[in-house]
């Protein structure tokens, strides 16, 4: 890798970056209790990134001969000088003292002793404990998945970064619908996922978890009504509000999209460079947080893809627009110092800017204090379809779990409300937030071709004020 | 080529005493990228991969092993590790045998050495695209140029053996003026400066076609869907009309069978392998077996599902020629395309929304087929046949059967899409459906 960092340098590269990646895992999917198949995957190779004539060049290889590489730098710096001309102002890297370091999760148990029948054990489990968790609704599909993933990376660039590091992560998810002959379907997707090892499989309590939401969906199914037509409070459950700031502060806060770098693919952000510091999006309890170093988590890493040292960003700061997320490109253009938010799915990604793990700031109050004074209102604790414009301010959630609160208390179950709303209406209209702060993992993607990383979102439950529902006819 | 093959041939004979079937399937990529950021180039992506996928079955245990690691006997090692596993996995509910070598007869003119050259300097196709926005009055533009170099080579225990290669472009373009946009996209095997000039030119001209905001109230509208809107809905009617999804509970097929009203009479959803324009162009399929076109939506009625050996073992059919060893995947789509032009259909449609883009499409619920998705670029409100201005980020929110069913009109000219948003490539027309619901914030 030195190697190709200097001969990347004597071809007229002013900054060479080789990153070796490797990727692999098994995986189990299962339906209805029986094996579809058993999976076995393995990503290694080399990116190389370069700036030439203040051009930026990657290429990417898995042929991990001598020759290949050399054939892959030379292509990042051709390619790179072949399209310069087309540039009007050179691409330039903020000054960073970048680290020389070596990393790795440790597990409890390691990855390598978590076995496929153990997985496919689980899955049969899950199927029987499911089915006999519900009684008025038929459970046609009960999907399962579980994946075991190791990324192991090595950075090295021409400024002296030298980063090795080592993550395994545990992944299980659920699809299931339940049919009922009058009311119809209902489908669930749930997942687990962290950094970690077998030790997750217990601590999630995965069967457990799915047997008393089957349950609970159940009720839904059978008995939900609408929810109510006039304006009402709402309060967002910690799934939601996870989603929500994953989508409406983390996304806009990205300075590449700010700067319009993903302009013609997931968008641009109502965020601009002069509201940063300044723009008032929401009322003083709307804090979100962003941090790749919370331990177990998983968008977890303390060095990002440039061998910028990782730290907790405030997004949004009580209600104002605080810190975008920025890799060293976007902080030179800022004049700021990157906080290192580069991140490359495999060693065929380009690192670009993303999110590690985003939440909004969680209150003092319990649960129950939150509804205590709700004299009609909605939880709606979890969700399927949601979706948000390309800049990130309209943006709708439609509830799956869902109950009508009344004089303070949860009370029916409501079916397939729907919250639409802005950026702004929903931070302006806080009411209240609880401390209950709770992670759930996501796949997010981002970047052409498409990179799909592993994150959290989280939250507490949050109380919104007298908002107008839609429902799914 | 010869060489690849010769490692598929030698995998397949050191693992074929020991499983029921061997499978190798191998990819080669050679691509350059050029992604384009304020009119200029943000960075240039090369890639030169190799990709191993092995599958092995025994005793109808079934275990597949992807490798994104360059040399294929790499794989021999791996194969190893996780021969112990077979043994000790149950019965895939899938599984099925290998078929038995079919002819292929293999796509023509799916191959075009101006691919491969314009690789060596993708500047100047890429200029072409820009100039195509800017003559059109856009500011700044953003997009991707892509071209690729593809080579497929299959091997199986039963004595299949074959290759194909093909080259693809792919160019999609957003040209920005003051707070408007619009977007184009194409994608082909075949490298047209007209068509890529045009990607710019529309992006452009959709760009530019209004300079006045209007207010929206949601409720039900007639819309206009461009191709690149049909082209992502499509692209989930498809992939709903795998079996597997069926199977897994990711689909609105689960409700229907073949011979089922599904859709207006007026709609044709074509599963086109073998159009040779087309980027995702196969002769045969995953497992070996001759790929054909086939209707799944047939003037409104629901034809044909999409099947691997696996899948269509499981249902007592047999496979469509659409193997992904698990999950069978649609190729190419085709929109049977109507008899309007597209004046004709704006006028056609009177009172409504022209959708000139759309993206992030979910599901609240595959089985029933609720589903909302964004609009985005160019989204227009006509009143009495004329363009009146932009109504902005307005949402869908509907269902597959309600919007399968609403369809009214399609135009005759039909235009090659892929891009972000449109993966499996499709030829689809402008789409004019009626009373679909429309929605927006009210804070």
């Amino acid at each position: 890798m030195n190697k190709l960092i200097s001969e990347g340098s004597s071809a007229g590269a002013s900054y060479v970056e080789v990153r070796y990646q490797n990727d692999y895992g098994v995986s189990v999917s299962m339906r209805n209790g029986r094996v579809i198949g058993v999976g076995s995957f393995k990503e290694e190779g080399i990116g190389v990134r370069v700036l030439v004539n203040g051009s930026l060049g990657f290429a990417a290889t898995n042929d991990l001969s001598a020759e290949s590489l050399r054939k892959t730098l030379e292509k990042a710096v051709s390619r790179a000088r072949s399209v310069a001309p087309l540039r009007k102002n050179a691409i330039q890297f903020s000054e960073e003292r970048v680290g020389r370091a070596s990393y790795e999760v440790i597990p409890k148990t390691s990855l390598e002793e978590v076995s496929v029948e153990g997985l496919i054990s689980l899955g049969k489990e899950v199927f029987d404990v499911l089915t006999k968790s519900v009684n008025q609704v038929k459970l046609p599909v009960c999907v399962f998945r579980a994946e075991t993933h190791t990324q192991e990376k090595l950075i090295v660039t021409s400024e002296g970064a030298y980063v090795r590091s080592r993550i395994p992560r545990m992944y299980v998810s659920a699809n299931l619908v339940l049919l009922h002959p009058q009311k119809g379907t209902l489908q669930r997707m749930k997942e687990f996922g962290s950094s970690g090892g077998g030790e997750l499989l217990d601590a999630w309590r995965p069967v457990d978890v799915l047997a008393e939401e089957a349950k609970r969906l159940e009720t839904v199914l059978v008995s939900g009504v609408e929810p109510p037509k006039e304006p009402v409070d709402v309060v967002v459950g910690s799934e939601i509000i996870g989603l929500l700031v994953h989508e409406s502060a983390g996304h806009p806060m990205e300075a590449d999209r700010i700067l319009g770098r993903e302009a013609a693919q997931a968008g641009e952000s109502y965020v601009k460079q002069e509201m940063i510091g300044k723009f008032r999006i929401g009322n003083e309890l709307a804090t979100v947080i962003e941090d790749p170093t919370i331990p177990g988590s998983n968008g977890f890493y303390l060095y990002d893809d440039e061998g910028v040292p990782a730290r907790p960003r405030y997004l949004y700061k009580e209600g104002v627009i605080n810190e975008a997320l920025h890799n060293r490109h976007t902080a030179s253009i800022f004049g700021v110092k990157s906080n290192a938010a580069a991140r490359a799915m495999n060693y065929a990604s380009e690192p670009i800017i993303r999110m590690s793990n985003t939440y909004f700031k969680p209150g003092t109050m319990s649960f129950d204090e939150l509804i205590e004074d709700i004299n009609v209102g909605v939880f709606i604790k979890s969700y399927m379809e949601w979706n948000i414009d390309d800049v990130r301010w309209n943006q709708r959630y439609v509830g799956l779990e869902a109950y009508l609160i009344r004089d303070g208390e949860l009370a029916e179950p409501v079916r397939n409300p729907v919250l639409e709303i802005t950026t702004q209406g929903f931070y302006s209209n806080v009411v209240a937030v609880d401390r209950e702060l709770k992670f759930y993992p996501g796949t997010c993607g981002k970047g052409e071709p498409s990179q799909g990383v592993p994150v959290w979102f989280g939250g507490p439950d949050v109380r919104i004020a007298k908002i107008r529902l839609g429902v799914v006819a | 080529m010869t060489d690849i093959i010769e490692l598929g041939r030698e995998v397949v004979s050191k693992l074929r005493s020991n499983y029921d079937d061997v499978a190798v399937l191998m990819r080669t990529r050679d691509r350059v990228m050029v992604k384009l950021w304020n009119t200029e180039p943000s960075v240039a992506q090369s890639w030169l991969t190799t990709d191993v996928a092995l599958l092995l079955t025994k005793a109808k245990r079934v275990v597949i092993l992807e490798f994104s690691v360059g040399r294929p006997e790499k794989v021999l090692k791996a194969v190893e590790k996780i021969s112990s596993v077979v043994e000790r996995i149950e019965e895939s509910e899938l599984y099925a045998p290998l078929p038995e070598p079919q002819e292929v007869k293999l796509v023509d003119e799916s191959f075009d050495v101006n691919v491969i050259n314009a690789m060596k300097d993708p500047s100047k196709l890429t200029k072409l695209m820009i100039e195509g926005a800017l003559s059109e009055g856009a500011e700044r533009v953003a997009g991707t140029l892509t071209l690729s170099s593809d080579e497929k080579v299959l091997v199986t225990s039963r004595g299949f053996e074959n290759s194909e290669r093909k080259t693809l472009i792919e160019a999609y373009l957003r040209a920005f003026k003051k707070e408007f946009s619009g977007h184009w996209a194409h994608g082909s095997t075949h490298v047209n400066e007209e068509e890529i000039k045009e990607v710019g030119k529309k992006a452009g001209k959709y760009a530019s076609i209004t300079n006045n905001k209007v207010d929206f109230q949601p409720g039900k509208y007639d819309v206009v869907l461009s191709p690149l809107v049909v082209g992502n809905l499509m692209n989930y009617v498809a992939f709903m009309s795998s079996a597997l999804a069926v199977l897994m509970g990711y689909s609105m097929f689960m409700k229907f069978k073949p011979g089922d009203k599904v859709a207006s009479e007026k709609l044709t959803l074509i599963d086109a392998p073998r159009d040779p324009a087309l980027p995702n162009v196969a002769s045969f399929d995953d497992e070996g077996v001759p790929t054909y076109n086939k209707p799944i939506i047939e003037e409104g009625i629901f034809r044909n599902l999409l099947h691997n050996s696996g899948t269509a073992a499981k249902l007592g059919v047999k496979s469509t020629g659409n193997a992904g060893w698990v999950m069978p995947n649609p190729w190419n789509l085709h929109i049977v395309p109507g008899d309007l032009r597209e004046d004709e259909l704006i006028s056609e449609l009177r009172n409504g929304v022209i959708i000139t883009n759309n993206w992030y499409t979910r599901l609240q619920n595959y089985v029933e087929g609720s589903f909302s998705t964004v609009a985005r670029d160019a989204t227009l409100l006509v009143k009495n046949g004329e363009v009146t201005g932009s109504v902005g980020r307005v949402r869908i929110a509907t269902s597959f059967p309600e919007l399968l069913n609403s369809v009214e009109g399609l135009t005759k000219q039909t235009y090659d899409i892929t891009w972000w948003e449109v993966r499996t490539p499709i030829r689809a027309p402008f789409v004019l459906a009626r009373s679909i619901n429309l929605t927006k914030p009210y804070i």
